[in-house]
């Protein structure tokens, strides 16, 4: 089953994927494929607006560097601000998820 | 080789940011490659592996739009921060710098702050008085309406006769509309005390002309505005408020206007009154459509002009419709009496007409502070050019290390942005307290001066000029900063300034010294030309005068028999005050404005329609008025039995029996006006001349008659109603409180009106009103240009000296006397001072003629006055380096060699 990404939820996990170490745009893309199983249907252009909006809102910084097959590549490494953000995000996540399931899993009396 | 391209590109980068889609386009190309290969190495061809890495990527263009987007803006925000930090470093920086030289900061703000007051202050008074439009809704549509008659008299300007009003406003099609009125003291009496107030009466369609609203009830209608209408009166707001506490039932009740009932129909909006004078009471003024034309033009005109129409072509109108009028109105015009009189119509913008002369008075004053403003920026210019000198050396080492040369820029004009916010907060504060000094202290007769306040306009032409004078001296020192590396080599033991940064400085004191002449020159011709105006022969004793006006309303007195019993009983009550020695009244005082003429003829002439008799001020006085003013009589005056007698004598002036009767005896000739035949009066005095239009204006021909008219005369004139009371001691406004009571005492009823000295009746006069307020504000602006240009002076000479220690030390070492070194020092500074003397005298023969229409009996290029002018600012400049002469008189030579 494939799912659709929620509004927000990109950048969340855009974080998430950063916090392994900085990466290139692509890099980011393979690691959501691969962590969910090819589960999540993401258009992979909307990625880079994300990243850039992360950037400008000092959430990850970008700069250039070489990738492994010797190619400039831009890549994006979480700032300290960006890791608290993602903290925040994965809290209140797991909070409204926790209390949707609930809700869902109530059984009529 | 692949690395080359790639190399030079992040060089590039390194150097100055790439494009932004460039960049872009490279991260998303690397994305979509890197898709494809990934695909083809799964087993794709390399076409399917491209259209699939495609596919799933999404559109590719809005993509790439997108994050450019962001990515702009982000560049946008940076940029914006780095300003941010930029001004705040320096700013930060400044301020530190500033506080470091805390003497050098106060006089910076306090030199400029004193300019931009004054500037400011002046401006506002422009502003307010000659730039602001007129109180009126599209103000510069109105007209004033008036005839010329230079044949009768070269500066007497007619208003309209009723028929020539109504034929003019019925035909012209350039007005869109015109409006008359008769303005006068007014007084209210009944419910609470009698009381004078500024009245006027007025056509319906002048409220409209004017654009005067009423905020209760009803305007003035037309059909109000008729003979026989209803009694009806607007009431000013003011007059509201204080009189009646702001009662909304006022509307319909009845007030007692001059004696005779009114019922009041609205109220006026506030601030509502005519161009040239102030009204709380508006009634209507009824004129006669039918009456039969009659050759009388008593009625004040506006009009207002069709939108996209010209003052000109109103005049091409009334023109035009004059040359009707003989015809029209036979019984009474004539082309005669045009060609005889020059009668022609005349129609002044209101604008011109309310300002007169005055806005010319304001340019001047406003050049004039803009000079003191030159002189301050030239003063700090200075300090600031010896302020970058002391610190060249750090500016050079900041050089060195890499500094650059805008970045300097950026440094001093932080600097001087900051001293000029400093100064301008001052100078707001300066110009706000001299506006209300000037509106306090100013002689009246300053038109709109009660509008007058410190408003947005003022204030953003303070920061402008701020700003501006921040840019033009901070970057003198910009430009001075030549890097020159050989200040690092110098140990400042360069033995004199260099001679360019002398000469730089030289000049500004030149300048300022020139400047400062200019306007001393200004404020010296203004104070003989005052002085000459208040010296000149006036033809009246003013001092120890008191004057006042009665007004007897006729419902109470309505026979001239009962209008000068009240005269007579008042004068005898006032005589008999101690300290009294002279008190009568006349219909026209000397000085205290209006104007008008009546035909007079002259037994023995024979007048026609060309030859028209002159026309002349005529007033009817009460016995004792000549020796009540001072005015010299020679031959006799009437008294108060020929007046009962109704006597047919009268008193001339000497400049009307010098036109009339030339070379011969006027005594005993007769003379009558408002008729042209007997009975005749008998003039059996001369008066002295009385320049009663104007001190600056000749003296007037006139005429006085006894208030009541000999038998058979057509007209008795009017009784006079302006009192003057002369006293025996120096303060004859002590009597003011008695003269209220006595009139109090005789009728409640009769209000007193203009209590008052003579001598403030002259100086109110016009003349001198406009003369004493160019001379307080030019006063003003010379005593600081010349104290700023001191300051200036002693500045320099001071850091010269300073300069020069190293050089004094040696001469003093080889034995020059201490003599010597002061004359030294004298010398420089008096050679600036002459050189600034001569080519401020030049200027000032320049400028000076652009005073020429304010000065009375003295000429622009008055020699005494620039000599006496130049003298000051010798004695000044000797006094501004007898200090710094002193001190490098006293100066130790071995400590000043030994010294760094």
């Amino acid at each position: 089953m494939k799912v659709d990404l929620l509004q927000g939820t990109l950048d969340m996990l855009v974080l998430k994927a950063l916090s392994w170490g900085s990466m290139h745009g692509y890099e980011v893309t393979r690691w959501l494929e691969r962590q969910s199983e090819e589960a999540l249907r993401i258009e992979e252009g909307s990625l880079y607006p994300a990243l850039h909006r992360l950037a400008r809102r000092g959430l990850v910084k970008a700069e250039w560097g070489v990738s492994e097959n010797n190619r400039r590549a831009k890549y994006y490494t979480l700032t300290a601000a960006g890791r608290q953000q993602l903290q925040a995000e994965a809290t209140s996540w797991a909070t409204f998820t926790a209390v949707v399931g609930k809700v869902l899993a109530a059984m009529p009396a | 080789m692949a690395w080359i391209p790639d190399r030079y590109r992040e060089l590039r980068t390194l150097l100055r940011p790439a494009p932004i889609e460039e960049e872009v386009e490279e991260e998303l190309r690397l994305h979509l490659e890197l898709r494809a290969a990934e695909l083809e190495s799964g087993g794709l061809s390399e076409v399917a592996a491209r259209e699939e890495a495609l596919r799933r990527f999404g559109d590719v263009a809005a993509v790439r739009a997108e994050t450019c987007a962001i990515e702009h803006g982000a560049r946008r925000e940076q940029r914006r921060m780095e300003l941010f930090d930029t001004v705040g470093r320096e700013v930060r920086h400044s301020v530190r710098s500033l506080g470091r030289a805390p003497l050098f900061t106060l006089v910076a703000v306090l030199t400029l702050g004193l300019g931009l007051g004054a500037t400011t202050a002046t401006f506002t008074l422009l502003h307010a008085i000659v730039l602001r439009p007129l109180p009126y809704p599209e103000a510069d549509r109105l007209v004033l309406l008036r005839h010329a008659v230079p044949k009768v008299g070269a500066d007497q300007k007619w208003g309209n006769s009723v028929a020539s009003y109504f034929f003019y406003r019925e035909h012209s099609p350039a007005f869109d509309e015109l409006g008359a009125y008769s303005s006068g003291t007014t007084f209210l009496s009944g419910e609470g005390s009698a009381e004078v107030v500024d009245g006027a009466q007025v056509s319906a369609s002048l409220l409209e002309v004017l654009g005067i609203r009423v905020v209760h009830g009803r305007t003035i209608l037309e059909s109000d505005d008729v003979p026989g209408g209803e009694s009806v009166a607007l009431i000013g707001h003011e007059l509201w408020q204080t009189r009646f506490g702001g009662d909304p039932a006022i509307l319909g009740r009845t007030i007692t206007v001059n004696s005779s009932p009114a019922t009041v129909i609205g109220v006026v909006e506030p601030g509502a009154r005519l161009p040239g004078a102030p009204v709380q009471i508006w009634v209507p003024l009824r004129l006669d459509r039918s009456a039969p034309p009659q050759n009388s033009h008593w009625v004040n005109t506006y009009g207002r002009l069709q939108p996209g129409s010209t003052p000109e072509a109103g005049l091409r109108d009334l023109q035009r419709l004059a040359a009707l009028m003989p015809e029209r109105f036979p019984e009474a015009y004539s082309e005669a009496w045009y060609a005889s009189s020059g009668f022609t119509p005349d129609v002044t913008p209101l604008r011109a007409h309310v300002l007169g002369r005055i806005d010319s008075v304001l340019w001047v004053l406003l050049g004039a502070v803009a000079v003191v403003l030159l002189i301050a920026c030239a003063n700090v210019a200075n300090l600031l050019l010896v302020r970058a000198e002391t610190r060249r050396r750090e500016q050079t080492v900041r050089a060195a290390l890499g500094a650059e040369r805008a970045h300097f820029a950026v440094h001093f004009l932080t600097e001087s942005g900051l001293l000029a916010l400093a100064a301008v907060a001052l100078g707001l504060v300066l110009a706000y307290a001299g506006v209300r000094a000037i509106v306090l202290l100013a002689p009246p007769g300053v038109p709109r001066l009660h509008e007058v306040s410190l408003g947005a306009t003022p204030i953003a032409f303070a920061i402008s000029v701020a700003l501006l004078t921040a840019l033009v001296f901070g970057l003198v020192p910009v430009l001075r900063s030549r890097l020159d590396f050989s200040a690092l080599r110098e140990s400042g033991r360069g033995m004199t300034a260099s001679r360019e940064r002398q000469r730089i400085r030289g000049v500004l004191v030149v300048g300022q010294v020139a400047l400062a002449l200019v306007l001393l020159a200004a404020g010296g011709l203004m104070l003989r030309s005052f002085l000459n105006l208040r010296s000149v022969e006036a033809g009246v004793d003013p001092d120890n005068v008191l004057t006042f006006e009665v007004f007897a309303p006729y419902p109470r007195y309505p026979t001239l028999d009962d209008q000068l019993r009240f005269r007579r009983e008042l004068t005898e009550r006032i005589l008999a005050l101690p300290g009294v020695t002279h008190a009568a009244a006349t219909t026209q005082l000397p000085l205290a404005g209006g104007s008008g003429c009546v035909y007079t003829t002259i037994e023995g002439r024979v007048y026609t329609s060309t030859d028209r008799p002159p026309c002349l001020p005529v007033m009817q006085v009460l016995p004792g008025y000549f020796d009540a003013l001072g005015i010299r009589v020679s031959g006799q005056t009437f008294s108060w039995e020929q007046v009962d007698r109704a006597d047919g004598v009268a008193v001339v002036s000497r400049a009307f029996a010098r036109r009339m009767w030339p070379g011969e005896d006027p005594i005993g000739r007769g003379v009558i006006s408002y008729q042209d035949g007997p009975p005749w009066y008998r003039v059996i005095g001369i008066a002295e001349d009385v320049r009663a239009a104007g001190l600056d204006q000749p003296a007037i021909e006139a005429i006085y008659y006894p208030p009541r008219a000999v038998a058979g005369a057509c007209c008795s004139g009017s009784p006079p109603t302006a009192f003057v009371v002369r006293t025996s001691t120096a303060q004859p406004e002590l009597i003011a409180p008695s003269i209220r009571g006595i009139v109090q005492s005789l009728d409640p009823e009769v209000p007193v009106a203009n209590l008052r000295t003579m001598r403030d009746v002259m100086s109110s006069s016009e003349a001198v009103a406009r003369g004493s307020l160019t001379l307080l504000l030019l006063g003003i602006a010379a005593t600081m240009a010349l104290f700023l240009s001191a300051v200036g002076l002693y500045g320099v000479i001071a850091y010269l000296v300073g300069q020069r220690r190293t050089e004094i030390g040696v001469r003093m070492a080889l034995g020059a006397r201490v003599s010597e070194v002061a004359r030294l020092v004298l010398v420089q500074s008096l050679r600036l001072t002459a050189i600034g003397i001569v080519i401020g005298v030049a200027g000032a023969l320049v400028t000076s003629r652009t005073l020429s229409s304010l000065l009375f009996e003295v000429s622009p290029g008055d020699p005494r006055v620039l000599v006496l002018v130049s003298g000051v600012l010798l004695v000044v400049a000797l006094l501004a380096s007898v200090v710094p002469a002193r001190r490098a008189a006293r100066t130790d030579p071995s400590e000043a060699l030994r010294a760094d």
